[in-house]
């Protein structure tokens, strides 16, 4: 992959490019960041509230009861997915385009899970009671139910953040090590403690290399599985519209969607952020936006499949459930949902469109947005839809409640993004380095990197 | 509510802190246990003491029994013994609970201060004061206003005013002057027949709602559904049932066959209907009936058919079937068809029952309802013209509330009246326009006696201490006033010791008076009234030889019909949170008023449901929510009765509109009010969300109500199962059975090895009639949270018992009708709520109940999700929070919590469990006396309700049981059973006479 | 008056008060003998407003725990017993003059202290009949709301004198303490034991 970098990126090049990620912040992003916590402290205030008066300040009615929350937590698990992927999987492929953009897409997986695993605590009536889904030994001899979905659900979030925190934090061994090498200050001591005394030892590399493969096979099947499971808490119930067998691959397919999307939507502004142009080239926007078009494919099947199978399957409770998605009071949902993540991406096959960062950008956007919509009109509008008593079907309109928590969820998200980039190298060095030309000459520090 | 006033009133036990500690989920505070200084007799702690008492919350004057632990009442049901509702009870009666413990009661005698504050007084200033004031007025006019008293307390009243040269003026909103004086105009007697359903074969009904607020409705109803209900193999087939009215009211449901006649020519379909019955001397005609000639000839169905908008075909039918049944009942008189020829109306349909042989059948004169002996409206309006004319100095009111049903012309009247003085337990409009009050006693707390039907010697008696020691028997103050001897019990015990001379049968007093404390009263039958047609009929009958045609309405105004509810009554019922949030059977509305508007209607105003229009009679105005209905006739508009208060307490007050404001205060020829009234009808462009339950107006063809033609439900044999799911592949059977199979060696394991009952219910659609009792009960029973009208129009309602109510018909000129079931859980074998759930809140019993563990439920709702009934509601709010913006029980109202049940925290998800508290209850009696759990033992609250006995409960696996039985009957199905839910619940399919009402499209 | 006969259970009422218990009757000092308590402050338990013993009472004289307890073998609540019952006793019996245990060989000073301040409770019993004034108890055994413990099957099943099981045995209690936890293990455990149900509808509803 040389050729995707400009011929002045050189291994110095890259460890001062990316080391000045972590120079003195400026204006904008102090602004960002104010931003982020301001939002939080909305979600904060909101929570609050609800801990004090209840759920019934956010907008569920009988027969919806879940909503927003469990829309956030299936878009924050999607979102968690492509780090995975691209970090893991990839990396198992050994393409080599991912090492610019890997880091950015891991980070993000691990704040995503952060946030998405709030939302079940949020959503549950008596959140101070959440330990009780839990398994842990008691005198009055009760045990969490393991035939139900929600603790299959805890089991696999729980091991999803694990894996993907330590290998995120594997990852960055050698690369803190080597902005150690640069920084001065209290950096130097935190990297000094956090670069666990690395020193690029031949021994070290291939320890380390030998440790993060096996890790990115570790963490390769739980891209599916995660995803599988968080979906089943669907498809195990009986509510139709969520009753499907084509549930765990079209989460996962869906989440992966969104996931990429969503590493577009925070690789632009980074990239012009920290001048990171040479590094992040548009070949790897492109790669993207390919997987992007894939995953879309999938999803935009999904939905064919849906409708196809309710229609074809002649249950007059599925039909009548897929009817009112279309044209029910919440059409405008569902449509929202069917163009920016089926019909828009076709707009991917043309090479301008995937080569031009601005559209992508753009497009990126719509499919976080429809992203959200769907699994907003997975759950809501199911649930509004067809109850199967006739009598007790209800509208449902959320709240300030609803909407201050998900701002907050998105407050959480984004301060924890920028405090990363801020002060950990948000591009892989050591790994960009293994795709550049060796040097002409063997420089005294970056040989010790290169080794 | 303060401890210290609670055991005041209670004298707490261990059980009595406890009871007032579950209140909430969690541990309770460490607290004073404080001793009986004498333990009251016969009351075990933590076990309920049962006493017999009356029901005064309508004229019915049903027997009840009160539930009773620790010296608070706690809950109210039907005396299986009395006559009038054979142990049955309404929501009304049941409410009457929440009149008690209401939050609002005057606490203590209070007077108007000069700027016109309340004062509070000391009774012996208060009665000072009243006794003063009578010393000035003594002679000149002083007037008694009180409800309907048949007993002592009338008594008294009437000798005092006799004393005092005053006059005692009885005064019911509903005082069905129509029918009484149609009855005189027939029959020359203004008695009020006992109407025998429970014999009738065929019943038509002109506008009378025996189900709602006609007469007796628990015992009418109870009486009907004997009647009316399928029983396969029963000699003389089901009644048949028509209702003639404008609009499909909750009586109107239960029939076979709707006809919304021209709303006023109910009574010349009724002679329509005679003449052909006399002419094809299709009956025993009497023989002086021959008088009518003229009169029924100038009715002949060619005649009256266009008038009435029935085909002369339709008409002659129905008189051919009633004449054929042999056992025809035609009533009429109720509020709803109270038109200004009212009487009329009801002299028409005497005659009908009286050509068709059956006064003296089916109508029975006898044992005649108490309301005969009510005031009529005339008499009111007299009153009012006193008040205005100055004659009046000095104005009593008990049991009424003249300015909410007589807004107009009454309070302004009340202005011009020396000295009011409220006798009311409520600040309602009438007490908060007078200068004193004096609390009464409510019911429950009080001596009285009562004569609901001749014949039934009804005794109220204190069930508990009163709530507020600051209140006073009304009795007991006139006696004091008086200065006559002796407590008002006393007064009661001498008419009891004449009564005992005439019926009391050689038993000694004591043993008579005991006696009729534990039975309710002294119940005999009187003897039969033979009644003839009056001479005057044939003559000078209302109209004489010229077709009856007194009154119709003006052809271009619509016409607005005034609604008596059920649940609120004449607006007496609007203070109790239960009958606000009750769901009215018919509209499925709570907390507020609507107007009812045909879809054609509708469609030329171009309003749809929830549109705020305005309705301008000539009497008044008001602005109204409307609410689209298929079943009432076009051109008509319907508005309930019973909301509006200007006062009456916080659940009452402020609440839309009171339909009185609209109606006419001038007597009608017969004396009474006519609840009809033409509107100008204006769009007004506002909007409001309605607080309905009602989600799909129309069942869809899901199968859960299942209709069943007459002819075919004859035909079905034991063991014949029409309902059962075909199309199921052999492969899927096989699967099923080997999964069922799996599922019992899975369950056989612990707690749940052995041999173990398995609850279930049978409901029988054909009695069910939507009339809502049951959930009422559930309430009472089960500590259910009233959420408030904000709340109900966010569908937040607890009620677990959910009575869906889906039209039929309509489309394609099939006609309108409505099909009913209740919907609670269903406690499946296979329940899709319990392996959802993480932690075994919900869970499967042994005994087969989809348990709830309040106390572990965290609160996911995923339950709720996965439920397919939708009956498992959660605590968005906590309801019990002292204070608290969503308080249910603001003190005292927390003193009719069961003790028995939790009251659920905030968070956590609540479900019927077929009131598993009655079940341990059951089965720890049965443990303590060695034996096993009887059928029948067991009686979940709505249930024991159930005025027309559609809920039968019981246990599956004793296949003796009446369950097991009713399980097994041809007609039974399960709803949505084609999830393998494998339901407890077996509901019997509705059975009609002719067509199936479709309920959608499925086969 | 009720549906259950009302006038039984008064005649049982007054029987109850005309039968002082046997052990009491026959003065003989039983073979326990409660210990004299000078200072109230060493015992365990909450105080309670009127020192009254169990040890004494069901204890030294062997009065059966329903003689005041009289609902717990057929109700869910085992009843606290009214001042009429207290003073039904305490009419004839004045107190202090009961022989006293724990080896005690008082001197006679105080000794007949010891008898004074005995005979001081008991007249606080009889106070509180004649000044209708009920003495409040500090409530000691309490389970959370969402609890139901039927008394009446406990007894059944393990016999009247089962009372221990759960209370401990106030017989030698000076002032009653809570002994067992009351907590869900606990009842657990025991129900496991004896191999009984531990559905959860059973306590939980």
């Amino acid at each position: 992959m040389a050729e995707t970098q400009a011929p002045r990126v050189t291994y110095d090049f890259v460890t001062r490019a990316i080391a000045r990620t972590l120079g003195h912040p400026g204006k904008g992003y102090f602004a960002l960041l104010g931003l982020a916590v301001a939002l939080l402290g909305v979600g904060i205030v909101c929570l609050l509230f609800l801990l004090r008066y209840g759920l019934g300040l956010a907008g569920y009615s009988h027969p919806v009861y879940w909503a927003v929350y469990i829309t956030c937590f299936v878009f924050w698990v999607g979102i968690a997915h492509s780090g995975t992927l691209i970090s893991a999987i990839l990396f198992l492929f050994r393409s080599g385009w991912r090492t610019a953009v890997y880091r950015t897409a891991e980070a993000m997986t691990v704040f995503a899970v952060m946030t998405a695993g709030l939302f079940p605590l949020i959503h549950i009536g008596r959140q101070w009671y959440f330990y009780w889904l839990i398994p842990y030994p008691n005198e009055r001899g009760l045990w969490p139910n393991f035939k139900s979905p929600l603790i299959w659900d805890e089991f696999a979030i729980g091991t999803y953040f694990t894996v993907s925190t330590v290998f995120l934090i594997m990852g960055l061994i050698p690369d803190i090590a080597a902005v150690r090498d640069v920084a001065t200050g209290w950096r130097k001591k935190l990297y000094a403690i956090t670069g666990l005394g690395w020193r690029g030892t031949n021994e070290q590399w291939r320890h380390y290399t030998r440790g993060y493969l096996y890790l990115a096979a570790l963490a390769t099947p739980l891209v599916l599985s995660v995803h599988s499971v968080v979906s089943w808490d669907f498809a195990m119930a009986i509510v139709p519209g969520w009753h499907a067998t084509i549930f765990a691959p079209y989460f996962v397919a869906g989440a992966i969607y969104s996931g990429v999307a969503m590493v577009i939507t925070l690789l632009v502004p980074i990239r012009k952020l920290f001048r990171l142009e040479e590094l992040i080239t548009g070949h790897h926007f492109e790669n993207l936006a390919k997987l992007c078009l894939l995953t879309g494919m999938i999803v935009a099947y999904a939905y064919c499949t849906e409708n196809f199978v309710a229609w074809f399957g002649g249950n007059p409770h599925e039909r009548a459930a897929f009817y009112y998605r279309a044209f029910g009071p919440f059409w405008w949902a569902s449509w929202t949902m069917y163009v920016c993540n089926a019909f828009l991406p076709q707009l991917l096959w043309f090479k301008q469109i995937r080569t031009n960062i601005l559209a992508l950008f753009v497009m990126s956007i719509f499919v976080n947005v429809g992203m959200w919509f769907e699994r907003y009109v997975i759950i809501v509008v199911s649930l509004a839809g067809e109850p199967y008593e006739r009598f007790a079907n209800a509208t449902y309109n959320p709240t300030w409640a609803d909407w201050g928590i998900m701002a907050g969820s998105f407050g959480w998200f984004f301060m924890w993004f920028l405090l990363f980039v801020k002060n950990f190298p948000a591009v892989s060095i050591s790994e960009v380095k293994e795709v550049l030309p060796a040097p002409r000459r063997a420089p005294h520090r970056e040989g010790a990197v290169h080794a | 509510m303060d401890r210290r006033r609670f055991l005041k009133v209670v004298g707490v036990t261990s059980g009595g802190a406890a009871a007032l500690s579950a209140c909430g989920i969690g541990p309770e505070p460490t607290e004073q246990l404080i001793p009986y200084l004498v333990a009251p007799e016969n009351q075990v702690p933590g076990t309920a003491t049962w006493y017999a008492t009356t029901c005064r919350e309508c004229a019915a004057g049903c027997g009840l029994h009160a539930k009773v632990r620790e010296g608070r009442v706690i809950k109210l049901e039907g005396n299986p013994e009395s006559p009038i509702n054979g142990g049955r009870l309404c929501s009304r009666g049941q409410a009457a609970l929440q009149g008690l413990y209401d939050p609002d009661r005057v606490t203590e005698p209070m007077a108007r201060g000069q700027s016109g504050e309340w004062q509070k007084l000391t009774w012996d200033e208060g009665i000072a004061r009243l006794a003063a004031k009578i010393k000035d007025a003594r002679g000149r006019g002083i007037v008694f206003v009180t409800g309907l008293e048949t007993g002592s307390f009338g008594q008294l009243v009437d000798t005092w005013m006799r004393e005092i040269g005053g006059r005692h003026v009885t005064y019911e909103p509903f005082a069905f002057e129509a029918l009484r004086e149609g009855n005189r105009l027939a029959f020359g007697t203004s008695a009020i027949p006992l109407y025998d359903f429970a014999n009738a074969k065929y019943i038509v009904s002109f506008g009378a709602d025996f189900m709602e607020t006609w007469l007796s409705p628990v015992g009418y109803q109870n009486g009907f559904t004997r009647a009316h209900a399928f029983q396969a193999g029963r000699d003389a087939s089901m009644a048949r049932f028509v209702y003639v009215g404008p609009r499909l009211s909750l009586t109107g449901m239960s029939a076979d066959e709707w006809i919304a006649a021209a709303p006023g020519t109910e009574g010349l379909m009724a002679l329509a209907m005679a003449h052909v019955i006399a002419s094809g001397r299709l009956a025993a005609v009497p023989a002086d009936a021959a008088r009518l000639r003229d009169l029924l000839a100038a009715h002949a169905p060619g005649t009256v058919a266009d008038a009435v908008g029935v085909e002369a075909r339709q008409i002659e039918r129905l008189a051919r079937e009633f004449a054929a049944s042999k056992g025809g009942l035609a009533v009429a008189g109720g509020m709803t068809a109270q038109y200004p020829n009212g009487a009329e109306i009801v002299v028409a349909v005497n005659v009908l029952n009286y050509v068709a042989g059956q006064v003296g059948k089916t109508v029975r004169f006898g044992p005649n309802h108490a309301l005969e002996g009510a005031g009529s409206f005339r008499q009111m309006a007299d009153l009012v013209a006193d008040m205005n004319a100055g004659r009046v100095p000095l104005l009593l009111v008990h049991g009424a509330n003249p300015v909410h049903s007589l807004p107009g012309t009454f309070s302004q009247a009340l202005g011009r009246v020396g000295y009011k003085v409220s006798f009311s337990s409520y600040l309602d409009e009438t007490a908060a326009a007078s200068d004193l009050v004096l609390p009464d006693l409510h019911p429950l707390e009080q001596w009285n006696d009562s004569q609901p039907r001749a014949g039934v010697y009804a005794l109220q008696q204190p069930v508990m201490q009163p709530v507020l020691p600051g209140t006073m028997h009304t009795g007991d103050v006139l006696l004091r006033t008086t200065g006559k001897p002796g407590t008002f019990r006393d007064y009661v015990q001498t008419r009891w010791r004449e009564l005992h001379g005439r019926l009391g049968r050689g038993l000694a007093f004591e043993d008579f008076w005991t006696d009729a404390l534990q039975h309710g009263g002294i119940y005999r039958d009187p003897p039969p009234q033979a009644v003839r047609l009056s001479l005057e009929l044939g003559k000078s009958a209302p109209g004489g030889a010229k077709p009856l045609l007194g009154w119709r309405p003006s052809p271009e105004e619509p016409l607005l019909v005034a609604l008596p509810s059920i649940a609120l009554h004449d607006g007496r019922g609007a203070n109790k949170s239960w009958l606000q949030e009750l769901p009215d059977p018919v509209s499925k509305i709570t907390w507020h008023a609507w107007v009812e508007v045909h879809p054609e209607t509708a469609a030329k105003w171009q309003v749809v449901s929830g549109d705020v229009v305005l309705l301008k009679s000539p009497f008044g105005a008001v602005r109204a929510p409307v609410w689209v209905s298929p079943g009432i006739r076009r051109g008509v508009l319907a508005v309930p009765i019973g909301q509006g208060h200007k006062a009456y307490g916080r659940y009452a007050k402020d609440r839309s509109f009171n339909a009185f404001e609209l109606l006419g205060d001038v007597p009608t020829a017969y004396g009474g009010r006519a609840f009809t009234v033409s509107v100008a009808v204006a769009r007004t462009g506002d909007h409001r969300r309605l607080a309905t339950i009602e989600g799909d107006a129309r069942e869809q063809g899901r199968g859960v109500i299942e209709v069943l033609p007459l002819e075919r439900a004859e035909r079905l044999k034991p063991g014949q199962h029409p309902f059962a799911e075909h199309g199921v592949p052999s492969y899927a059977e096989r699967a099923l059975e080997e999964w069922a199979e799996a599922q019992h060696k899975k369950a056989s394991l612990g707690d749940y090895a052995g041999e173990h009952p398995r609850w279930a219910m049978a409901i029988d659609l054909t009695k069910c009639t939507g009339c809502s009792a049951c959930v009422t009960a559930c309430y009472a029973e089960n500590n259910l949270a009233t959420v408030g009208e904000e709340l109900v129009v966010r569908r937040r309602q607890m009620s677990w018992m959910r009575i869906e109510r889906y039209y039929t018909g309509g489309d394609h000129g099939r006609p309108v009708g409505a099909v009913v079931t209740p919907m609670l859980c269903q406690q499946c074998g296979n329940a899709p709520c319990e392996p959802v759930c993480p932690v075994y809140a919900a869970y499967h019993t042994p005994d087969g109940l989809n348990g709830q563990v309040y106390n572990r439920c965290v609160g996911t709702r995923y339950c709720a999700n996965n439920c397919p009934y939708k009956v498992r509601y959660f605590n968005w709010h906590n309801f019990a929070e002292p204070g608290g913006e969503w308080e249910s029980w603001p003190d005292p109202l927390n003193m009719l919590l069961n003790p028995d049940v939790t009251v659920r925290e905030k968070g956590v998800m609540e479900k019927c469990t077929f009131c598993v508290q009655r079940i341990r209850a059951a089965q720890n009696r049965a443990r303590l006396e060695d034996r096993n759990v009887q059928d029948g033992e067991i009686t979940p609250a709505c249930a024991q309700a159930c005025p027309s006995e559609a809920i039968v409960f019981g246990d599956l696996h004793d296949t003796s049981s009446r369950v097991a039985q009713l399980a097994r009957d041809p007609r039974g199905y399960h709803v949505l059973a084609g999830l393998n839910t494998k339901p407890a619940i077996t509901y019997l399919a509705r059975v009609v006479h002719g067509d199936v009402a479709e309920t959608g499209p499925h086969g | 008056m009720t549906k259950g006969s009302g006038r039984a259970a008064v005649g049982a009422a007054v029987a109850c008060l005309m039968t002082v218990p046997a052990a009491a009757q026959n003065g003989q000092p039983a073979a326990y003998q409660a210990p004299v308590i000078s200072d109230t402050g060493k015992l365990a338990g909450p105080r309670q407003p009127l020192f009254f013993r169990h040890d004494v009472h069901a204890g030294q004289y062997q009065i059966p725990c329903l003689y005041c307890h009289a609902t717990v073998a057929v109700s869910s609540a085992p009843g606290i017993p009214s001042m009429q019952t207290c003073f039904g006793c305490h009419q004839l019996v004045a107190g202090g003059k009961r022989p006293f245990g724990g080896g005690s060989t008082l001197s006679a000073a105080r000794d007949s202290a010891a008898r004074a301040a005995e005979a001081a409770e008991v007249r606080k019993v009889q106070a509180a009949w004649l000044g209708k004034k009920p003495s409040e108890w500090v409530r000691i055994h309490a389970l959370p709301g969402f609890v139901r413990f039927p008394h009446m099957r406990h007894i059944k099943t393990l016999g009247t004198e089962s009372c221990i099981n759960c209370h401990g045995d106030v017989r030698a209690m000076s002032q009653v303490y809570q002994v067992a936890t009351l907590k869900m293990g606990w009842c657990v455990t025991c129900h496991v034991q004896r191999q009984v149900s531990r559905d959860c509808t059973l306590c939980h509803y």
